[in-house]
């Protein structure tokens, strides 16, 4: 394999590890804090692309208006489901089967009315960025290069608030304990629902610096759902930092599957390391801080 | 015990042979024998599938693997090596539960409801892209057609015959199938081995103090549930004679059976039996409205988990039990 060959599954890994990242770093905020899976977060993502999709392309609004708009009308919608469907399930009893149970269905009642809405087509919002990189043998479009470090900065502005403001802190208290929180002051109902805009946000920011490269469609969520997920459990669950890392692993290693087995075996292979994996080390590769 | 069988669960069994012996005298068309025969098939799987997601509790949600290991690998032994389907449906259960424990035996010694639930799914997901990417031996999503059904039985001068086509004798095969099982099962369940499931799903710990060994009573009931799951799969497989990968191991396929178990009532026995005939009776009388039943299935999830989240099977019980119940906390205390 040549160096450049070597370096393109590198990169290309990277760019695909960091929207796993963004996804499972998402899933992960909101298990870490509320113990909570939500298996509609695929469709935030489906949203997001139709939203950006509506304002950049429909309207022919400038993209980074249409993003900003987007990441907003998101972060609301999740709040939303957070609020109608989730919060309400928390008091009861059984309550972590039912959260997966009414998520599952509001997952499929959001895809199939995406579908009764926009049809079946499959529409894509052009490159924000043109031109391409080139050094040497490597051509890389810039749009990918941005997606990774797009990504990177939004993860790092994530980091820095759980990690070195006052929010993140609030946010790892309630995560530690939600009852001893709320002896301290600390609103974890709201807490909780401000972890669900964040999360909600950083699918949507995937979907908008994806939705150039897939098309917009009403199952876009589902397969990157899974990844998510995948990506959780390998991070540790409810680890942020494992989160992102373990995305970015995943990345790499479908990159670099698809050097000696055909595409179509890819998800095969990841998932099969998940479970590799799991046999291995129960907990996670990475036992990182809870988020 | 009673919450979970209700009070007499052999006669409530004995009264469904009736109902179903009384079918094929009356004077139905074939096309809604075709509807009692996936609903007795697909009640099978929910009952299987309820096993671990509601008696023993532990939330799998990739049980439709199962249900594609049993059609395909039944299907493909009787198709390529030419062996009777009589005999292949217990290749297709005996692969589904040697399946059930591959996948099981990681997760179960972790307990954590999602890494048993991500895990599966995964795990579905890899048998779905198995059969569909294996293009020579099953033709992917093109479909593997051409499944030999159940060999004809004479008896005296009539013969009957099975598959797509012949609908008494499907039926009757799905009948007798649907007995036989949760008989089977009925008779493992209100023995101590029931107990033994239900004293694990009400608390973990105090089961392993009384001795219980968690592990492998989990890979047990894993494996029970996994069988009859491809078992039920099997017996499809020779019944349609056509599978495709996404048809059979697809999300519609868990989102199907979720709801079906969540209708009749998670954890009851006879639950999944109403679900299934419910939903499957419902989504033929809209199937003119096709891109409609997702939808529907998604929104009757939601209401079943807010409204009435035993159920069907625990509609009564669930309401004695709300009027018993202070709700602790609001919403937004949450």
């Amino acid at each position: 394999m040549s160096v450049a060959g070597f370096l393109e599954l590198v990169i290309n890994g990277l760019i695909s590890g960091s929207i796993y990242a963004l996804i499972g770093s998402g899933i992960a905020l909101i298990y870490g804090t509320t113990r909570v899976l939500n298996f509609a977060h695929g469709e935030l993502l489906m949203i997001a692309g139709y939203l950006v999709f509506f304002f950049a392309v429909t309207l022919g609004w400038n993209v980074f208006l249409a993003s900003l708009l987007t990441l907003v009308l998101v972060g609301a919608i999740g709040a939303l489901i957070q609020r109608v469907t989730i919060a309400p399930l928390l008091a009861r009893e059984d309550w972590a089967f039912r959260v997966i149970a009414a998520t599952i269905g509001l997952s499929i009642f959001l895809q199939s009315g995406a579908q009764l809405v926009f049809g079946e087509r499959f529409q894509s919002v052009p490159y924000f960025f043109r031109g391409v990189l080139v050094l040497g043998d490597l051509r890389m479009p810039w749009q990918r290069i941005a997606i990774f470090l797009i990504a990177l900065a939004i993860m790092a502005v994530c980091a820095l608030i759980l990690y070195r403001t006052q929010l993140g802190r609030i946010v790892r208290a309630t995560a530690q304990d939600a009852e001893a929180a709320l002896a301290v002051g600390i609103p974890s109902g709201l807490v909780h629902t401000s972890v669900f805009v964040i999360s909600a946000v950083l699918a949507g920011a995937g979907a908008i610096l994806l939705s150039p490269l897939i098309s917009v469609n009403p199952w876009m969520g589902i397969s990157y759902l899974l990844k998510g997920f995948a990506v959780v459990i390998l991070g540790g669950l409810g680890s942020f930092g494992g989160a992102v890392a373990a995305g970015f692993l995943l990345g790499l290693i479908e990159s670099f599957s698809v050097g000696f087995a055909p595409t179509e075996w890819r998800d095969v292979i990841a998932f099969t390391f998940l479970i590799a994996v799991i046999w291995v080390r129960p907990n996670g590769l990475f036992s990182g801080r809870e988020a | 015990m009673t919450e979970v069988f209700g009070r007499r669960p052999f006669l409530v069994l004995a009264l469904l042979a009736a109902a179903l012996l009384v079918v094929p005298f009356l004077p139905l068309n074939d096309y809604v024998l075709h509807i009692l025969t996936v609903f007795l098939i697909f009640s099978v799987f929910a009952t299987g599938w309820n096993l671990t997601l509601g008696i023993l509790g532990l939330k799998t949600l990739g049980h439709h693997a199962f249900f594609a290991i049993g059609a395909y690998l039944s299907a493909i032994t009787a198709y390529y090596g030419g062996v009777s389907p009589w005999l292949t449906v217990w290749v297709g259960a005996l692969s589904a539960a040697a399946a059930g424990v591959f996948i099981g035996f990681p997760i179960l010694r972790i307990r954590s409801m999602p890494h048993v639930a991500i895990v599966t799914l995964a795990f579905a997901e890899i048998v779905r892209l198995v059969f569909s990417n294996l293009k020579d031996i099953t033709r992917g999503e093109l479909g593997f057609w051409g499944i030999p059904p159940f060999d004809p039985i004479t008896v005296g001068d009539m013969t009957v015959r099975f598959g797509i086509g012949n609908a008494v004798g499907s039926f009757a095969l799905a009948a007798v199938f649907f007995l036989a099982v949760h008989l089977a099962l009925l008779l493992l369940l209100t023995s101590r081995t029931g107990l033994t499931f239900l004293a694990i799903r009400d608390s973990e710990t105090a089961a392993e103090s009384l001795g219980i060994r968690l592990s492998a009573w989990k890979l047990f009931a894993f494996g029970v549930s996994a069988a009859v799951v491809g078992l039920s799969g099997a017996v499809y497989a020779h019944y349609v004679m056509i599978l495709t990968p996404t048809s059979t191991a697809g999300p519609e396929m868990l989102i199907t059976l979720l709801a079906m178990i969540i209708v009749g009532g998670v954890g009851r026995f006879f639950g999944p039996i109403a679900g299934a005939l419910l939903l499957t009776v419902l989504s033929e009388v809209l199937r003119e409205f096709g891109d409609f039943r997702m939808l529907l299935y998604g929104l009757v999830i939601i209401v079943f988990v807010f409204v009435a989240p035993h159920g069907i099977a625990g509609l009564r019980l669930g309401r004695l039990r709300k009027a018993e119940r202070a709700e602790p906390g609001t919403a937004g205390a949450t």
